[in-house]
């Protein structure tokens, strides 16, 4: 029998659409609160009363007072207020205080939820949340695709640490500028924000042509290259989760060194030889693609290193002691 | 004598000239555009590093009047709100500052002392020559859009508005003023 935490990576593609259409939903709902509040039915062009009865269907079952009530959920996963509880990415945070020069304490607060669940799990917040991690894996997809028809692709490796570099870098221009920037090159909040734009305020802005270009370096410079080698919050979250409770580890006894968990990382780490380290965002791909259901959670705020080679391998069994 | 003088000047000058870009930049970008920023807002500087662009004040405005800079405005202001009043004015109803999560936008009570204390967006100004009812046509369109009446802005006998001290800046006068270019316009308190 297989075990049921294969299926954590249909889960985790399920979390991320869900997040990624309620960043869709939320625009909407704030422009049909905009129509209610205006009691101005009658001076919508046709296509706006169509919108404006589908997102009464939608909403209606829920409130009965749309434009109060809707008002629970707003914001994005930058920073957002979900029924008056203020959430708020940590990098938010780090970069408002370093522009500030200054701790706001009620915004400390709203980081609280975040850095909790990271310091617990690790870097999920990449695998599970983000709303850039579902186009950027779709296009690590489309670039496996345009390999397969012949069709050139970037696999290029940097060093890994370049990020840390980033996140240095990005504080101390905040610093000197006043102005919190890692707003403008954070693809989450770039997202979150360029959707809202885009529903709301008729049009993409600067933000939308920047994401495009990391979805390009992604597809013909390196894989996955924004993630694993430039993102600042990334690298915040990996140092966060640099001791997090619950890991993936290899059991070595069941393990035949076929090296698709290598393969199919999307962060080029190196599950077939132990190498998760801080920055794995236990995102269970590797789990998923498992023939020998060797790679399995557990609980424990260091990895097993160096294991060696799989008992299953080929390179164990001819070298049987 | 003359010599050290003249290098004590130099270095002077040279720290001087090296420290202004850090101070420089600190400062918020002056364009030549007129905005608002929401009400409550902090002062301009303290508010770009206060911002962190989530864009939720412009997602809980019901009158849509929030909207973003791009980088016309100068980079350090990317992403923040602003609201332009000719366009579509600010209506006070507060929710802004509630949804704001840094306190960029002070969260404000939805009450006119409340209000008249802590907004300052900027001040109203009317331009005599262009005004309607300088000219002898009385009109006080300004006068009845505005929502802090006979408080923020008072009207003589031929309906001629005077701005208040107690003016907030919400730009509803400038919104609906039926002269074209607006004879009232508000002055941002930043670029004062």
């Amino acid at each position: 029998m297989k075990p049921h935490i294969r299926h954590l990576n249909k889960l985790r593609w399920i979390s991320l659409t869900g997040i990624f259409l309620v960043l869709i939903l939320l625009p909407c709902i704030s422009v049909y609160q905009a129509y209610v509040a205006a009691h101005a039915y009658d001076l919508l062009t046709p296509s706006e009363q169509l919108f404006y009865d589908v997102m009464e269907t939608l909403t209606d079952p829920f409130v009965s007072d749309p434009e109060h009530d809707l008002d629970a959920v707003k914001g994005t996963t930058w920073a957002a207020t979900v029924f008056d509880v203020k959430v708020s990415d940590p990098l938010a945070v780090v970069g408002q205080v370093s522009a500030g020069l200054e701790i706001y304490p009620s915004f400390l607060l709203a980081a609280l939820i975040p850095v909790i669940v990271t310091l617990m799990f690790g870097r999920i917040f990449c695998g599970w949340i983000c709303p850039a991690t579902l186009l950027y894996e779709l296009n690590t997809n489309l670039a496996a695709w345009l390999h397969r028809v012949g069709l050139p692709v970037g696999n290029r490796h940097f060093d890994r640490r370049l990020k840390y570099l980033v996140l240095g870098i990005g504080v101390i221009l905040s610093m000197i500028t006043g102005s919190v920037l890692f707003a403008a090159v954070y693809p989450p909040a770039i997202i979150g924000r360029e959707i809202y734009y885009a529903i709301a305020l008729g049009g993409f802005g600067a933000g939308a042509v920047f994401f495009v270009l990391t979805l390009l370096f992604d597809l013909l410079v390196a894989r996955r290259g924004f993630c694993r080698y430039v993102c600042p919050g990334g690298a915040l979250y990996s140092l966060l989760g640099r001791y997090r409770v619950l890991r993936i580890q290899r059991k070595v006894e069941t393990c035949n060194d076929c090296a698709k968990c290598t393969a199919v990382c999307e962060f080029e780490l190196n599950p077939m030889r132990d190498g998760f380290g801080q920055e794995c965002n236990n995102c269970t791909a590797c789990i998923a693609v498992c023939p020998t259901d060797a790679l399995v959670f557990k609980v424990d705020i260091k990895d097993i290193p160096n294991q060696g080679p799989g008992h299953l391998g080929r390179h164990y069994r001819e070298n049987e002691y | 004598m003359k010599r050290r003088k003249f290098l004590q000047d130099l270095i002077s000058t040279a720290t001087a000239m090296a420290a202004a870009p850090a101070v420089e930049a600190r400062v918020a970008q002056k364009t030549g555009i007129r905005y608002l920023r929401p009400p409550g807002s902090l002062d301009e500087a303290k508010f770009v590093s206060r911002c962190i662009r989530c864009g939720q004040c412009g997602e809980a405005c019901p009158n849509r009047c929030i909207k973003f800079f791009g980088t016309e405005n100068g980079f350090s202001s990317y992403g923040t709100p602003y609201i332009t009043p000719r366009e579509q004015a600010c209506i006070l109803c507060m929710k802004c500052g509630d949804v704001c999560p840094t306190g960029a936008i002070q969260s404000i009570t939805r009450e006119a002392e409340t209000i008249l204390d802590s907004v300052a967006m900027g001040k109203a100004r009317v331009n005599e020559s262009l005004c309607l009812s300088y000219q002898g046509k009385s009109c006080g369109v300004c006068y009845r859009a505005c929502p802090l009446p006979d408080i923020a802005i008072k009207v003589g006998w031929m309906e001629q508005p005077h701005v208040q001290d107690a003016c907030v800046g919400c730009g509803l006068c400038e919104r609906s003023c039926i002269q074209i270019p607006q004879a009232i316009r508000v002055i941002p308190n930043h670029s004062l």
